[in-house]
């Protein structure tokens, strides 16, 4: 009985190691470990048996990248789709000779609508930009030049010292008392 | 629909109807890829633009190119009229951006000559080669080191170091 079932173990070992009866694989036959029987494999009508699959969390990958597709979107899609109305609907204008006795505006020198339009809204005329600047430069230019003559004139009326700087009061001649000095020896 | 380059500028040698030739019964490869080229790419952009054109308002705007008073220039200011050596100042910068465009046209027609020619390049396009070579050499004399902090004043002096260079020559 128990040669019986010595030779049944050893019939069911030798059938799991027989190399035609399972799949070969290098490992099994170096180590000679016998290879675990799997579930049969079976067809199901859905996606097979649902696995707890063990990776490192992705949440915050996915979690930045669906906040920046959302940021990115949110005034992409308005801003592209703004842009396409414009160029589509507006268009570009067209170059043409400055008519006679006509002064173009200065936004009318930019050929994009939407550049006309900033131009024109939130810009100043560069005409009025280089009378700021030659302006600035005027008022700079008078400092600097103030500047230098009150240094001319601060050195002449010290040299000379007639004018109505760098004058040390002195006491007044009425103030002082000669009656010591009228009698000397005394 | 944006223009062509201008034909005047940028001739196109005359074109000669070729005699067919053809020795082998296969079909014309170049043929193909050129229709494949045009049904799949040309047609549907040109009809989209041209569809674009339409739904545009017909009402266009223009813009102008816009021109500049010339005013003295650095030599003829007097001294420590800082308000004319700004406005000299801003007359050489604007000069200077036309002289750069000027001679990018320049290279743009050598570029196009020797597309056109091909190998033979050196010999055919002989005019604007020579019209290269003089206005880069101009360029160079004018602006050439000056760097990026160019200025007229720069500029006068760089021309002032020429004339005393060329009157040592002489």
């Amino acid at each position: 009985m128990v040669g019986m079932s010595f030779l049944r173990t050893a019939a069911a070992f030798t059938a799991r190691l027989n190399p035609l009866k399972r799949p070969c694989q290098a490992s099994n036959l170096l180590s000679r470990t016998v290879a675990r029987s799997e579930q049969v494999v079976v067809r199901h009508g859905s996606h097979g048996k649902r696995m707890f699959i063990i990776k490192p969390t992705d949440f915050y990958d996915r979690r930045f990248l669906h906040l920046l597709k959302y940021y990115i979107i949110l005034t992409g899609i308005p801003m592209a789709a703004l842009v396409t109305f414009v160029n589509v609907f507006i268009g570009e204008s067209e170059l043409a000779e400055i008519p006679e006795g006509y002064e173009p505006e200065h936004w009318e020198y930019y050929k994009h609508p939407i550049t006309r339009w900033i131009a024109r809204t939130f810009y100043d005329s560069p005409v009025k930009d280089y009378e700021k600047m030659m302006a600035l430069i005027q008022i700079e230019a008078e400092k600097a030049e103030m500047r230098q003559l009150q240094l001319e004139v601060r050195r002449h009326m010290r040299e000379k010292g007639d004018g109505p700087w760098f004058q040390i009061q002195t006491l007044d001649k009425n103030l002082i008392d000669h009656s010591p000095k009228s009698s000397p020896d005394n | 629909m944006p223009k062509d380059h201008d034909k005047d500028v940028y001739p196109e040698p005359p074109s000669r109807t070729p005699v067919e030739d053809r020795q082998s019964s296969l079909p014309n490869p170049a043929l193909i890829l050129s229709k494949l080229f045009y049904y799949s790419v040309d047609l549907p952009v040109t009809t989209f633009r041209v569809c674009l054109a339409c739904l545009s308002s017909g009402k266009k705007s223009h813009y102008y190119h816009q021109k500049f008073r010339r005013v003295p220039e650095l030599t003829q200011c007097q001294e420590g009229d800082y308000v004319c050596y700004y406005e000299a100042e801003m007359q050489w910068r604007r000069d200077y951006k036309v002289d750069q465009e000027i001679v990018k046209v320049i290279q743009e027609r050598l570029r196009a000559c020797q597309q056109r020619e091909g190998p033979s390049y050196s010999q055919n396009c002989y005019k604007e080669l020579q019209q290269f070579e003089q206005v880069s050499k101009a360029f160079q004399s004018r602006y050439g080191d000056l760097g990026a902090y160019a200025s007229a004043r720069k500029c006068l002096m760089k021309q002032k170091e020429r004339m005393m260079a060329e009157q040592q020559q002489a």
